[in-house]
């Protein structure tokens, strides 16, 4: 657990890249290269060994006794009524590896450890993590953590709609683009606005202020490279000054108590999409879904990992990817983690379906226009997305 | 909003002037309870709030919300505007009765029994490696920076500003005690989480001593201190980064530690010296310190009672 080394400190989830802190450097707008093939869905790599313990590790048994992995994972235990069929994808899992299998009391035994090594491989092939020593113990505080990250309620202040919310939403991600950010940095960036919005008073002239101070609190946790704020400014032609924007950027950290903690629900979609080995059409395809989940006001009640998950089930939905024995193993593999109960799984999937039906006929499109490109494999122009939720209806 | 701290925060009295500004106890209007405020100024320019200070405060809020029993709650936090170069934040903590040095110091005459040391020990390697295996160092571990309650509950304070700090270091000619330094730090080699570790070593030394391990007043004067102790260590352990020659000391052997904190029993004795290793790749870590026999041995004697 508290491994020491001979590094500096590095907070946990300071998932980016070690930043000069005296002062970042200031990217210049035209050189920078584009984020969207940033996290190129790579080609998962056949694991050679599988852990072959039967013992249970010491750690994870403190875990297990101490801690929430037993609600993470599903069927594990004993007496557990949800075995049959994952039993069969387990045995499937087993099959495919063969070696390592010694001894073996139960097969269940194995999912536990097969799903760790899976997420450990994982996290650190996503790079989120620097240590495969700890990678099992920042998995299990993304699950533990991303709780928070959920609202209590959709409701907005009052004057203020779904639709106006929307509205300044694209135009972040529009921006966003612009700037070529980080996914990572426009996840947080909303949910810093949803935040905002619930414990500050902004009058709807400073919508579009707020919004980009959100984005640049959200680059300021996560960006190596920041933009200056005049350029900020004359990306909202110049209608607020610097000193409004910097005002408002004291305002907004003390409402939020400077906690800009934020699980991303990306990070998740990434996790599950490589536990699981989905194909590169089905991840971009489930990052679409995920991120117009961010223009979805209602999405907020919803924890991180449940929108992740739930993109990526209706992502593979839609696709009906022909099924091999290796994918469907690792698809069950995947869904051995528990992300939520079914109910709302499907809440969030009908959300996306509805939303993804008609996203080409918005006003607010830039999701879409971003997803239809060739370097995202069109998927937002799938033609399966138009009946999507009509899907639901059948599979479910 | 530029006021909400002071309008919301009563200030009752000053408790400590700290190093980098002054610590005031307040009274929260809201709940009636008591808190330290404590300022931090940080220089702003045309960027706002510096990445680092977003980034340090963002993290002591991560790491408020794991609760944990050794570290100090963090209730709020503000920034208000000074002047165009520099913005105040201030950090609400909650209100702890008094730091370790003042426990210390109001222990009767006899000292602290060997349980309560234990106890306290056993606290403050909790809080460490609850830090630790967040990946945050507390560099600057000493009494002062050490709070206990009323109910001699321990609460680590003052950590994670020291990056803060050290960005702006130039601003305020700051006197630091050395007493509690790692030899890496005084030799100024690369150093990282066990530099808690020599430090606790110091404070647990303290705990029996009553009065500080190492008293140098320069880092060579510290060094020479430390090594009248714990020996002059072997030339392969001399880190090999550093300008400080090791023929600038004289050849001492270790001591029994006993001499230096004769109270000590034997496993308290054996854990201190791991505490107090020179190189800190063999140093013990805080989660081993836990496990280590000094601590059992009053569950064995409980369990031979009951
Ligand atoms: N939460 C608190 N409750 C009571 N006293 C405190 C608290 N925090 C700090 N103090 C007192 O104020 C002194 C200085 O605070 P500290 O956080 O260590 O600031 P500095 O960085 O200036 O050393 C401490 O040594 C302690 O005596
Ligand atoms: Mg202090």
């Amino acid at each position: 657990m508290a491994k020491t080394g001979l590094c500096d400190s590095k907070p946990l989830l300071d998932l980016h890249k070690k930043v000069d802190e005296r002062r970042a450097p200031l990217r210049t707008w035209a050189n920078a290269c584009g984020p969207i093939d940033r996290r190129q869905p790579a080609e998962v790599e056949e694991p050679k060994t599988v852990p072959a313990r039967v013992e249970p590790e010491r750690r994870w048994e403190r875990r297990l006794s101490t801690q929430t992995s037993e609600s993470i994972i599903m069927g594990f235990h004993e007496d557990s009524q949800t075995c049959s069929a994952a039993d069969e994808c387990v045995e499937n899992a087993v099959l495919l590896y063969p070696h390592g299998l010694q001894g073996l009391h139960s097969l269940q035994a194995l999912v536990p450890s097969l799903l760790r090594h899976a997420v450990e491989v994982a996290l650190e092939k996503l790079d989120l993590i620097w240590d495969r020593g700890y990678a099992w113990d920042l998995f299990l505080d993304m699950m533990r953590t991303q709780t928070r990250n959920a609202f209590s309620n959709a409701d907005l202040p009052r004057n203020f709609t779904d639709a106006t919310r929307a509205v300044l939403v694209d135009w972040i991600i529009q921006v966003h683009e612009l700037v070529h950010f980080q996914e990572e940095t426009l996840y947080l960036a909303v949910h810093l606005l949803n935040r905002s919005l619930r414990q500050l008073k902004v009058t709807t002239a400073n919508l579009q202020l707020l919004g980009m101070v959100c984005l640049f609190l959200a680059a300021k946790k996560e960006e190596t490279l920041l933009p200056e704020v005049s350029g900020l400014c004359s990306l909202m032609d110049n209608a607020y000054t610097r000193n409004q924007l910097l005002r408002l950027e004291r305002k907004v950290l003390c409402a939020l108590k400077f906690d800009l903690s934020y699980c991303p629900s990306l990070h998740f979609l990434l996790l599950f999409a490589s536990v699981a080995r989905a194909s590169a059409g089905m991840v971009w395809m489930a990052r679409y879904l995920l991120e117009l989940s961010l223009l979805e006001g209602q999405c907020a009640v919803f924890p991180p990992v449940q929108l992740a998950g739930a993109a990526l089930c209706l992502a593979r939905q839609v696709l009906q990817e022909p099924p091999t024995a290796e994918g469907e193993a690792a698809w069950c593999l995947a869904s051995s983690i528990h992300v939520g109960s079914e109910t709302s799984l499907l809440k969030i999937m009908h959300i996306l379906a509805r939303t993804a039906a008609k996203a080409h006929t918005r006003e607010t499109c830039a999701t879409f226009i971003k997803f239809s490109s060739p370097e995202t494999m069109h998927v937002s122009r799938h033609p399966g997305l138009k009946n999507a939720a009509g899907l639901l209806g059948i599979c479910s | 909003m530029a006021h909400c701290t002071s309008m919301q925060y009563e200030p009752v009295a000053e408790i400590g002037g700290g190093a980098y500004g002054t610590v005031y106890k307040a009274r929260d209007t809201e709940s009636g309870k008591f808190v330290a405020l404590k300022n931090v100024r940080v220089p702003t320019d045309q960027d706002g709030l510096p990445v680092s200070t977003v980034r340090e405060v963002a993290l002591l809020k991560r790491l408020d919300q794991f609760d944990h029993p050794n570290v100090v709650r963090l209730m709020d936090v503000c920034a208000t505007k000074r002047s165009d170069q520099e913005t105040k934040v201030t950090l609400v903590f909650e209100h702890v009765d008094q730091d370790l040095k003042t426990y210390l110091d109001k222990a009767p005459a006899a000292g602290l029994s060997p349980d309560r040391v234990k106890d306290l020990m056993r606290q403050l390697l909790s809080g460490i490696t609850f830090l630790h295996s967040n990946r945050v160092m507390h560099r600057d571990l000493k009494p002062e920076n050490i709070l206990v309650t009323s109910g001699g509950q321990v609460k680590l304070a003052d950590f994670g500003l020291a990056r803060i700090y050290s960005c702006h270091m130039a601003l305020t000619p700051v006197v630091v005690t050395l007493w509690y330094r790692p030899p890496e730090v005084l030799l100024q080699s690369s150093y990282a989480t066990p530099v808690d570790i020599w430090s606790t070593g110091c404070i647990f030394a303290e705990m029996f001593r009553r009065k500080p391990l190492f008293r140098g007043d320069s880092e060579m004067d510290q060094l020479g201190k430390i090594f009248e102790v714990i020996g002059l260590p072997p030339e392969e352990e001399w880190p090999t980064d550093v300008t400080v020659s090791r023929k600038n000391f004289p050849p001492l052997s270790a001591r029994p530690i006993t001499d230096f904190v004769p109270d000590i029993n034997e496993q308290g004795a054996q854990l201190l010296l791991k505490m107090l290793t020179f190189d800190p790749l063999k140093r013990i870590s805080a989660l081993n310190a836990l496990e280590h026999p000094y601590f059992q041995e009053e569950e064995a004697l409980i369990q031979t009672n009951s």
